[in-house]
């Protein structure tokens, strides 16, 4: 079946045009949360394959969502979203169970690429 | 027509000019007291939300000054800078700066030059003194007007426009008692004022239809995975062609017919096309072509899903209807083949040889006729053996207003949606026959069976209607043929009373349990109008045809 996908991020601008990118691919995207507390119920709620995660947010520092999504939805994979600047957040993320991380401004192409790996990452987990 | 790069544009200036609100409140609070640490975070997430989407947009020189200020606002943060000083006026030019930037996108015009501020922002980041300009001339008023901007556009939830809808419903329904009222009181000015209404009101539900349209590619755009998926699944090859993203419909139906479309495109993947070998063999291309298309027809919008596979075998479904008691064999022999492929849509009907993990879970097509059935939609069927098939959606553009027949049965109105109707007849008994009790026209090569709606609506009891005779046809009968999952009925009705828009309200409880009426509307005489539901009206006379 399609994988599910959550995406978070405080812009509605950045979230419409993942989710279009996703969507365009054939990838069912289950919710969008614009802050923190919002993910982590969306996490609970739509139990999605893979949640892109901005690492700053309004109420929260994504690495703050990073650690209590990695508790309440561990099967979830975590591809970190950032802009240029915060390597260093991003280098905590992968230390903290994040899979990958997206560079803003991204390709569509390099979106897909890193999603689609880090969904192969799951079923390679889950059949071993 | 809005194109994605418009619709990025558009969301990408709203939400600057937001950000550029917000941090232009920030840097007030910030200047109240310097080491507020919300307004500081604030200040650090604006900025670097601003600089990812203005890149993402290719702006880049606005993306910059963001970038700088965002790291600027990030040493404040970690108290390697102080909110004081020279500082603070090259911040406030900064914001500024964003602002004309921001508003000269907007425009449409080239970004202002920023290489002064961006000179300043550096030094600043690397700790030294900036340059500044001497004192300028403060702002007249008319320039400190110009910022007060707000963005043009305004998201909305659905659950409002439902409610928008709702209202202008009601207002349609007094607009059309007014206008009888002036009409009968035959006052002029009434009757002026009462037509300035009607076009108003017709504007402003139009107008409010409008704004639930999307474009039917939101649905459409979701499939090519899908495709890929099951084609996958099924070790098949399929190529899938969309067209007519663009087509308008109303957000609500597309919600409610989106599993439908699920289902018959996964339908036809699993068991419309064929595999590879059995395609070469058939002397067939070996890629199977499915395509999805929309496209309006009149009022209606129609959504195609078409595939090259091996087609309706209509002998194996007649068979399967007999196997499982839908249907005489004496009677299944004298349908033609659309009466034959109705029975696909009767709930669990599957032709699944083997079940799938895909599809035909014992979920059969009936769950495309239900979502149809519960907007007043229509399904098409055409299919020709080895050839390949064709399921057609007929939906209405909007659920507010339907169009619909008014017809008069002892003295009652009631109305019939078009979408149902086939036709008007007015027969001569000369034209009706009698077979098995049951009155019958011909009518375009077709044999409909005629019941007096009358009947149905009022023959107490579950017991079979009474047997028609010649005696009960006296005089020419106006007939109303009406249309459900390719079955044609022909309601017999006193007289027609005209065509009308008309706003169909849920009949309350406890009445809402009669399925034989899909609501009421009120006419502009004042008067009660029942709503006819003719998949309801079918199912019971095929239930109580003697």
């Amino acid at each position: 079946m399609n994988k599910r996908i959550l995406i978070v991020d405080d812009s509605f601008y950045m979230r419409t045009m993942l989710k279009n990118m996703l969507t365009d691919a054939g990838y069912e995207v289950v919710g969008e949360a614009a802050n923190g507390a919002q993910a982590l119920e969306m996490a609970a709620s739509t139990t999605p394959d893979l949640i892109t995660l901005d690492v700053i947010l309004p109420d929260n520092t994504g690495l703050d969502v990073l650690k209590n999504l990695r508790q309440i939805q561990p099967a979830a994979k975590v591809v970190m979203c950032s802009a240029v600047g915060q390597e260093v957040i991003v280098n905590e993320a992968i230390e903290n169970g994040a899979l990958a991380y997206i560079v803003k401004p991204f390709s569509e192409e390099k979106v897909l690429e890193i999603v689609g790996s880090a969904l192969q990452n799951n079923d390679s987990e889950q059949s071993a | 027509m809005k194109t994605r790069d418009q619709e990025y544009r558009e969301l990408f200036m709203a939400e600057a000019l937001e950000y550029y609100d917000s941090m232009s409140r920030h840097l007030s609070e910030l200047e109240r007291n310097p080491d507020a640490v919300p307004a500081l975070n604030e200040l650090f997430r604006l900025m670097h939300n601003l600089k990812a989407n203005a890149r993402a947009m290719g702006f880049n020189d606005l993306g910059e000054v963001a970038h700088h200020l965002e790291t600027l606002f990030g040493l404040i943060r970690d108290q390697q800078r102080t909110f004081s000083g020279p500082l603070t006026k090259v911040v406030f030019a900064g914001v500024d700066a964003l602002g004309n930037m921001i508003r000269a996108v907007g425009a449409g015009q080239p970004l202002p030059d920023a290489t002064a501020l961006l000179d300043n922002l550096d030094r600043l980041v690397r700790g030294e003194e900036p340059v500044l300009e001497a004192e300028e001339a403060p702002e007249s008023e008319e320039e400190a007007n110009k910022k007060m901007e707000l963005s043009d556009l305004v998201y909305i939830q659905v659950k409002k426009l439902d409610n928008l809808l709702n209202l202008v419903g009601e207002l349609v329904i007094d607009r059309d008692r007014i206008m009888t009222l002036a009409q009968e009181l035959d006052n002029p000015a009434l009757l002026a004022t009462a037509q300035h209404l009607f076009r108003i009101s017709d504007d402003l539900q139009y107008s409010v239809m409008d704004a639930r349209l999307v474009g039917v590619g939101v649905l459409l755009n979701k499939f090519p995975r899908v495709v890929r998926d099951v084609a996958s699944a099924e070790h098949k090859e399929v190529e899938l062609t969309l067209s007519g993203q663009d087509v308008q419909i109303d957000r609500n139906i597309l919600q409610i017919i989106t599993d439908a479309l699920l289902h018959l495109v996964r339908n036809a993947v699993s068991h419309g096309l064929e595999t590879t070998e059995q395609r070469l063999k058939a002397g067939k291309p070996a890629v199977g072509q499915l395509t999805l298309s929309a496209l309006t027809e009149r009022d209606d919008v129609l959504i195609q899903v078409r595939d090259d596979g091996r087609g309706i075998d209509t002998e194996a479904v007649r068979r399967k209807a007999i196997d499982r008691g839908l249907v005489s064999a004496s009677t299944a022999a004298t349908l033609n083949e659309k009466a034959v492929w109705a029975f696909l849509f009767e709930p669990g009907f599957s032709m699944a040889q083997q079940v799938t993990d895909i599809s035909g879970r014992g979920v059969g097509l009936d769950v495309v006729k239900l979502a149809l059935d519960s907007l007043g939609g229509q399904l098409r069927v055409e299919s020709e053996l080895g050839v390949g098939t064709t399921f057609t959606l007929v939906l209405p553009t909007s659920i507010a207003v339907k169009g619909a027949l008014l017809v008069e049965v002892e003295e009652r109105p009631y109305a019939v949606p078009l979408l149902h109707t086939d036709t008007v007849l007015s027969l001569h008994p000369g034209q009706i026959s009698v077979v098995g009790g049951v009155l019958v026209t011909y009518f375009q090569e077709q044999t409909v069976p005629l019941v007096p709606l009358r009947l149905l609506l009022y023959d107490e009891g579950d017991g079979p209607l009474p047997l028609a005779t010649r005696d009960d046809i006296s005089g020419p009968q106006q007939v109303l043929v009406v249309n459900y999952n390719n079955r044609r009925l022909g309601l017999v009705v006193d007289r027609f009373i005209r065509q009308q828009n008309i706003v169909i309200k849920p009949l309350s409880k406890p009445l809402d349990t009669i399925d034989l009426f899909g609501g009421v509307t009120l006419l502009g005489s004042g008067q009660v109008c029942l709503v006819l539901d003719v998949p309801a009206l079918t199912r019971l006379f095929l239930n109580k045809r003697p």
